[in-house]
């Protein structure tokens, strides 16, 4: 049984305006499955109709392929949208909570308090924390009975640049562990960095899925300029190594292709006898990149 | 599971700052009341309003005074459920692994332990003030009107009950709150005139609120006691006139369960098909 999660013709509206449209994938076993697209996409709506927080309207999904029910919920540690706790409780009162629900030992609280960076905090109220600590409580809560399967909605939302790159680290450390991770997002850098397979939604459709490495191979563009602009730009005409070459005022913009590196470039022009004053490799802004794989589905 | 389930509502609710507060509040006012009330007597030969409080009557008193405060609890238990849909963790809970039915069993455990504390506050409050003011008693006597207790618990949890109603279909404390008190102090009682008198005594909160009727004052106070030998005949409220025919008790608390099994299915229900 490799199928973890199947999606099968969701939909589901609020008043007329539909959120989920007619949604269906599989989730195998040990895949990271990133969910993207821009706010209003249907993702976090995806998110709550398969944590059983909202009845869908048409199809139906799997977990583990089973009908889903408590004892499927149970297995998944989830993080949908904000986070949810008792402002006045404290955090281990609030894990404790979660921790009865789940039937994981009590143990299990400092544990994952720890690894969120949160021990300290453990008898302060939730109330007390700041946004980043309580998306990272949430992030705790997750973990709590090391779940077979994780589901993030945003998790990167609220915290900082610390922040994002210590949940980074421990999806990637679940991930290395086996777990089947489903990891909605509108930041296409965080699909990209830590999922294998990624389904694009838009407007409640998914508009295209597949392996990551497939779908979001990235061209990046090369600024470069020499003493003599116009030579340089003939050369790389000719020399295969790049394209889309663009003359600018004072420096010349190309799009590298994939399988070279750039430093193969500066080989190849000192070759010709030119010497660059400037070599830059940029990658194209990430959202422009979305913008047109969004574009090009329509 | 049950006991998972209650472990995590005491959590929950025993640590809640409002919850103290209020619960302390309720007990304050319900000793004060009994405190004031048990001073008051009238000078009139042949009657006391001391006999209000001596065994067996005494049940019947206390049970009336306490379902004063029903409404403190049904607010409390509106706050508490209300507090679940504005924290959003009904939704963490269902996330984390209860089904819907844990949800409202969990705030139908909650309710329980609040209706079994204030009988027990009645009854030890009841035994206290039935020693000092009763001089002589039989345990008969004790227990010939404690079946009253019983019927206050299922008001207390009646009132909760149309409380987490409220909260459920409002979703919002302050909305509740209001729509419940005006329902119990307006709404119904205004519907209840379109109807005739005999059709009026069938309405939900007249029912639930008439499981404990104020005691006959008059009659019991005018009853033969060690002080006043001398003796009147009792008055009947209801032949002089003084109140409306009402239902025997045992239809009244038949009537309440029934409304009672209602709104529970009702919660379940709107808690089943709508979204949380």
């Amino acid at each position: 049984m490799n199928e973890i999660l199947s999606i099968q013709n969701l939909s589901k509206n609020y008043g007329r305006i539909k959120a989920v449209d007619d949604l269906s994938f599989t989730v195998e076993r040990g895949t990271v499955y990133g969910i993207l697209g821009p706010n209003g996409s249907g993702k976090t709506t995806t998110l709550s109709v398969i944590t059983g927080v909202l009845h869908p309207a048409k199809g139906s999904y799997r977990w583990f392929g089973n009908k889903p029910g408590k004892r499927e919920r149970k297995r998944i540690g989830s993080l949908v949208e904000t986070p949810n706790f008792y402002p006045y409780l404290t955090l281990f009162q609030n894990l404790q909570i979660a921790a009865r629900i789940k039937n994981v030992q009590e143990e299990d609280i400092n544990r994952v308090l720890g690894v969120t960076d949160l021990l300290r905090r453990k008898h302060s109220k939730y109330d007390t924390l700041s946004l980043g600590m309580k998306q990272r409580l949430s992030f705790a809560s997750v973990l709590l009975g090391d779940p077979e399967v994780l589901v993030l909605d945003e998790p990167a939302n609220g915290l900082d640049p610390e922040g994002i790159a210590e949940v980074r680290r421990v999806i990637m450390s679940e991930r290395d562990k086996g777990k089947t991770i489903i990891i909605a997002s509108h930041i296409l850098d965080e699909v990209e960095k830590v999922c294998t397979h990624v389904g694009i939604l838009k407007m409640g459709k998914l508009i295209t899925s597949g392996l990551v490495d497939k779908l979001l191979v990235m061209d990046r563009v090369l600024t470069l300029s020499a003493p003599d602009n116009t030579k340089l730009k003939e050369i790389l005409e000719k020399s295969g190594l790049v394209k889309n070459i663009k003359e600018d005022v004072d420096c010349i913009t190309a799009t590298i292709l994939s399988e070279t590196e750039p430093g193969e470039i500066n080989k190849y022009v000192i070759e010709k006898g030119i010497t660059l004053t400037r070599l830059e490799v940029n990658k194209p802004t990430l959202e422009s990149q979305f913008l047109e794989l969004v574009r090009e589905q329509n | 599971m049950m006991k998972k389930l209650l472990k995590n509502e005491l959590t929950k609710t025993l640590n809640y700052a409002s919850f103290k507060v209020i619960m302390t509040l309720h007990f304050i006012l319900f000793l004060m009341v009994i405190i004031v009330a048990s001073k008051i007597d009238i000078a009139v030969p042949g009657f006391s309003m001391r006999n209000l409080f001596r065994f067996p009557d005494v049940w019947a008193t206390f049970a009336w005074i306490a379902s004063w405060f029903n409404i403190l609890l049904a607010i409390m238990v509106i706050v508490l459920v209300g507090n679940e849909f504005s924290f959003r963790t009904f939704r963490q809970q269902v996330i984390n692994g209860l089904s819907i039915n844990d949800l409202v069993i969990g705030k139908g455990i909650i309710i329980f332990f609040i209706a079994l504390y204030s009988l027990l506050l009645v009854f030890v409050l009841g035994s206290v003030f039935g020693i000092i003011f009763s001089h002589n008693f039989e345990l008969a006597d004790l227990f010939s009107k404690s079946y009253l207790l019983a019927v206050y618990f299922i008001q207390a949890a009646g009132y909760m009950i149309i409380g987490m109603l409220f909260a459920i279909i409002f979703r919002n404390n302050s909305l509740s709150i209001i729509m419940f008190l005006l329902y119990f102090i307006f709404i119904e009682p205004i519907i209840r005139r379109f109807f005739s008198p005999e059709v009026r005594q069938f309405f939900p909160v007249k029912i639930i609120s008439h499981l404990t009727p104020p005691p006959e004052v008059l009659a019991i106070a005018s009853e033969k006691t060690m002080e006043n030998s001398v003796g009147t005949t009792n008055f009947d409220f209801e032949s002089i006139g003084l109140i409306p025919h009402q239902l025997p008790l045992s239809v009244t608390l038949l009537l309440a369960i029934g409304f009672i099994a209602l709104f529970v299915f009702l919660i379940f229900q709107i808690m089943r098909k709508r979204d949380l």
